[in-house]
């Protein structure tokens, strides 16, 4: 179908001002966060914006019957190119449904539609003493419908876990337009159930390529009344993880715990220098929550703990101070760029898990890597879980650093896998590390493609993502 | 001269598309689509750098959906000038593509005190006359004409002297740099001025020779005249040879301050002066007895990141000051995008109006005209009667009657 005849289409089942076909506006959802779709241009045929249900599912029985490539959207923040028109199609934005439907407080649980962002979610939660415990980075904008489709999870991971342990329905349109209730239909509540396969857990993470969630019904949790943070100092980066087990022995488990490395520590110190953090091979950051009494008795043991393998350790309850220390680990995703005046910080590679066992190992590895390819690297990450964040630093005006980083990447990954970990923990995979599937999951890759294809058998769910590409490394 | 697109390019390529400008931009908030991000303009920018879109009408709608406010360039992570990049976008649009009415009316109307006068006098003999009424009512002229309300009879520089000696011993000698939003729409916020400052001590000096400061020409991409106005105004002031030149007007503020022809003029932020003033001369104040809230200008908050002092000052003078909901919160009037975009303006609007009125305030106080004339607007849209002041005015209240 051309793209006039698709775009009045389009407008039979949306007002014409949900609807986006010039050329500039479909432009304008060509990327995302990624690396790749700096050097990629993937304009959609058109951009959709709905507000129901119903136009979703009429949106999906057109593209079916038209066989019509469909690529759902939250905020268009996110590392994979996840949102991209890879192979052309319709995008569906869904960033403008932001409706919170309900917070059944008795029933500890909230409805929302996808593009309700994830802090605005929880600032409304906490009008009810609640929280919905997973917290990205990317918290201000990015919505939980993104979440739920990539299975997010953050600084609190540790403590929290994933987004999937919150996800107790889902409403979903499947690729021929039909609607299903996952987790129970007719209006379930329950918390616990165990009936049947579990549709939604399929759905989580699923990158879009399943069909389209709608509804989300939500676990929340009860907002914690206390929060406090220890910084430790470690002359030797073998000694972090060290550190991190002796607090898990200890019966202590925080809410989160970050590492940043040398070279995140100098990143830090040459962006904001009034910072000032000592100069070491590791700086931890533990945030222990829960009720005074209790924050206040781990932060202590934290302290002794931490302190027999650190240089120093600083505990912290002031906010002001916390709020100084959290700084640290918050600017460093931005810092990393100030390594060198010309530098941009790429998202590529940036998201391998490791075992817990190794991540210092991993963590000298990577830096292995950066001097064999000669790319600059900034490392950090979510040591409580294993969740490494690298950041290459490279000129993106020089094609030769371009080629070197993407061949760092490809070795960082490969090294995340022969750690025997994941090349991915939140990001995701979309259209950037499809490549490894066989790799990471071997058999079970093919299976994952058998249900795609019985769900999905026209492929118009958000083809070239996830998946590997046939006929091996295509890049979408 | 503000830098071009081609020297912004370390700016933009270090645009990681994060997508954190969302959570803050006042135009995304009300258009709620990718078109209207702050990203989405740096990226547009950049595809314009490179010649890869041609400059258009499509184009220069895109990127004139932008406030300016700062928002975005405050919250973002890799601290990019965003507003900066739009500037210079529009300016790229200006050379390729120059639009001949917007050129006549920043270029060569905006940039000269009497033509800008004489068009202030036929605006308000049309409004005399009800044709713009008439005009707004056929939908020949876009709704956004009719925020500014009927223009007063005189402009301030027609009524305020070119020097007012200080009430009494004298402090300091300032140069009023008196903005074009207060000298045409608001005489009254300019009489206050002169007379705070000089009750405060001050020797006010308004150079006749004065022209616009030239924002509303960098905003449309005329950013050549701006530097002209700069270096003729700097001049002006350097002749007078003051010792500090304040403005009632944020946005006035802001670009003087931030213009390199400026170097070595010491601006002074109003609110700072008075309160600074104040502490020094310790003066009788009369207490404001209604409830007072107050609105933070972005040019003066995101800009200048001035915020503590308009609240100290409002809270010496007020019984009952009182803070509204998101306060440095865009009003959504950005100097002429109301203009063009009227529909996303008083959407952005509604959500201030809504914060005023929540905090039961009966006057809403801020330092800039063209927030004043936004926030009225609203205001009066919604049947509210709460006063929108400047908060000098409130001030020359406060300092009472002189005995």
């Amino acid at each position: 179908m051309d793209r006039q005849k698709l775009g009045a289409e389009l407008k039979r089942i949306f007002p014409p001002e949900r609807v986006l076909t010039s050329e500039l506006e479909r432009r304008m959802y060509s990327y995302d966060s990624s690396f790749m779709a700096r050097f990629h241009s993937f304009v959609p045929d058109a951009v959709v914006l709905p507000q129901s249900t119903q136009e979703v599912s009429a949106l999906l029985k057109l593209a079916s019957q038209h066989r019509i490539p469909v690529i759902p959207r939250g905020a268009g923040s996110g590392e994979t190119c996840g949102c991209l028109a890879v192979r052309g199609g319709i995008v569906v934005d869904l960033s403008a449904w932001d409706t919170i439907e309900e917070v059944d407080v008795a029933n500890m649980q909230v409805f929302a539609r996808p593009g309700v962002v994830h802090y605005k979610l929880n600032e409304h939660l906490a009008g009810f003493g609640l929280f919905f415990p997973p917290d990205p980075g990317s918290t201000r904008m990015c919505t939980v419908g993104g979440m739920v489709a990539n299975n997010s999870s953050g600084l609190r991971a540790v403590k929290y876990g994933t987004t999937e342990q919150y996800v107790l329905g889902l409403e979903a349109v499947l690729p021929d337009g039909q609607v299903i209730q996952t987790g129970g239909a007719n209006d379930c509540r329950a918390l616990k159930n165990v009936s049947g396969l579990n549709l939604t857990k399929l759905f989580v993470g699923s990158e879009g390529v399943l069909g389209i969630i709608t509804r989300i019904r939500l676990r929340v949790w009860p907002r914690p009344q206390a929060r406090g943070m220890a910084m430790a100092v470690f002359s030797e980066l073998e000694l972090a993880p060290a550190a991190v087990l002796d607090v898990y022995q200890s019966g202590i488990l925080p809410s989160g715990i970050e590492i940043l490395d040398t070279s995140a520590i100098q990143a830090i110190n040459m962006y904001k220098p009034e910072i000032n953090l000592p100069s070491a091979e590791a700086i931890l950051i533990f945030e222990v929550d829960g009720n005074p009494a209790g924050v206040a008795w781990e932060g202590q043991q934290i302290a002794e703990i931490v302190g027999r393998h650190a240089v120093s350790v600083e505990w912290a309850t002031d906010p002001a101070r916390m709020a100084d220390l959290w700084r640290g680990r918050s600017v460093v995703a931005v810092a990393a760029a100030r390594l060198r005046p010309d530098g941009s910080r790429i998202f590529a590679g940036e998201d391998i898990s490791v075992p817990l066992s190794r991540v210092a190992e991993t963590l000298r590895r990577i830096k292995e890597l950066s001097r064999k390819h000669d790319v600059a690297v900034v490392n950090y990450g979510h040591i409580g879980d294993g969740n490494i964040h690298t950041a290459p630093v490279i000129n993106l005006d020089s094609s030769a650093e371009v080629q070197r980083a993407n061949a760092l990447v490809d070795d960082i990954h490969r090294l995340a896998i022969a750690m025997g970990g994941s090349t991915t923990g939140e990001h995701g995979v979309g259209a950037v590390r499809n490549q490894y599937a066989v790799d990471e999951h071997g058999e079970a890759a093919l299976v994952m493609k058998q249900l795609k294809e019985t769900l999905d058998p026209l492929n118009i769910m958000n083809p070239g993502k996830l998946f590997p590409p046939e006929g091996g490394k295509d890049r979408a | 001269m503000p830098e071009d697109l081609e020297g912004l390019k370390e700016q933009y390529l270090r645009c990681v598309r994060c997508g954190q400008c969302r959570s803050v931009c006042p135009v995304f908030e009300a258009v709620k689509n990718e078109t209207a991000t702050p990203r989405g303009k740096v990226f547009l920018a950049h595809l314009l750098a490179t010649g890869e879109i041609k400059a258009n009408t499509q184009v220069q709608a895109q990127l004139s959906r932008c406030l300016l406010c700062r928002s975005c360039s405050k919250e973002c992570p890799s601290a990019i000038p965003v507003h900066q990049i739009v500037s210079a976008a529009r300016a790229e649009l200006v050379c390729r593509a120059p639009s001949p009415v917007k050129r006549m009316v920043f270029r060569h109307i905006w940039t000269r005190p009497r033509r800008l006068a004489l068009a202030a006098g036929l605006t308000r003999q049309i409004q005399i006359l009800g044709l713009d009424r008439l005009g707004l009512s056929l939908g020949l002229l876009p709704p956004g004409f009719a925020l500014p309300g009927r223009l007063p009879r005189r402009a301030a520089r027609a009524t305020i002297p070119a020097i007012t000696p200080a009430a009494g011993k004298t402090r300091l000698r300032v140069g009023y740099f008196l903005g074009c939003s207060t000298n045409f729409l608001f005489p009254g916020v300019a009489e206050s001025t002169v007379a705070v400052l000089s009750r405060l001590g001050c020797e006010v000096v308004i150079p006749p020779e004065l022209k616009c400061c030239g924002l509303p020409q960098l905003a449309s991409g005329e950013a050549d005249a701006a530097v002209n106005l700069a270096s003729a105004n700097s001049e002006v002031f350097r002749r007078l040879n003051v010792e500090a030149v304040v403005s009632d007007c944020a946005s006035c503020t802001a670009a003087l301050k931030e213009s390199p022809e400026f170097a070595g003029i010491k601006v002074i932020e109003l609110s700072e002066l008075l309160l600074e003033l104040l502490k020094e001369y310790n003066p009788g104040l009369q207490q404001i007895t209604k409830p007072v809230t107050y609105h933070d200008p972005c040019h003066l908050s995101k800009a200048q990141g001035i915020t503590a002092a308009p609240r100290e000052l409002l809270r010496l003078i007020c019984r009952d000051f009182r803070e509204m909901d998101g306060a440095s919160d865009c009003c959504g009037s950005g100097g002429t995008f109301a203009l063009y975009h009227y529909q996303t303006s008083m959407a952005i609007l509604d959500k201030k109006i809504a914060a005023i009125k929540k905090s039961e305030a009966e006057i809403v106080a801020t330092s800039c005209p063209t927030c004043i004339m936004q926030i009225r607007h609203g205001l009066t849209g919604h049947g509210c009667e709460i006063d929108v002041v400047h908060t000098v005015e409130l001030l020359e209240r406060a300092l009472g009657r002189e005995t």
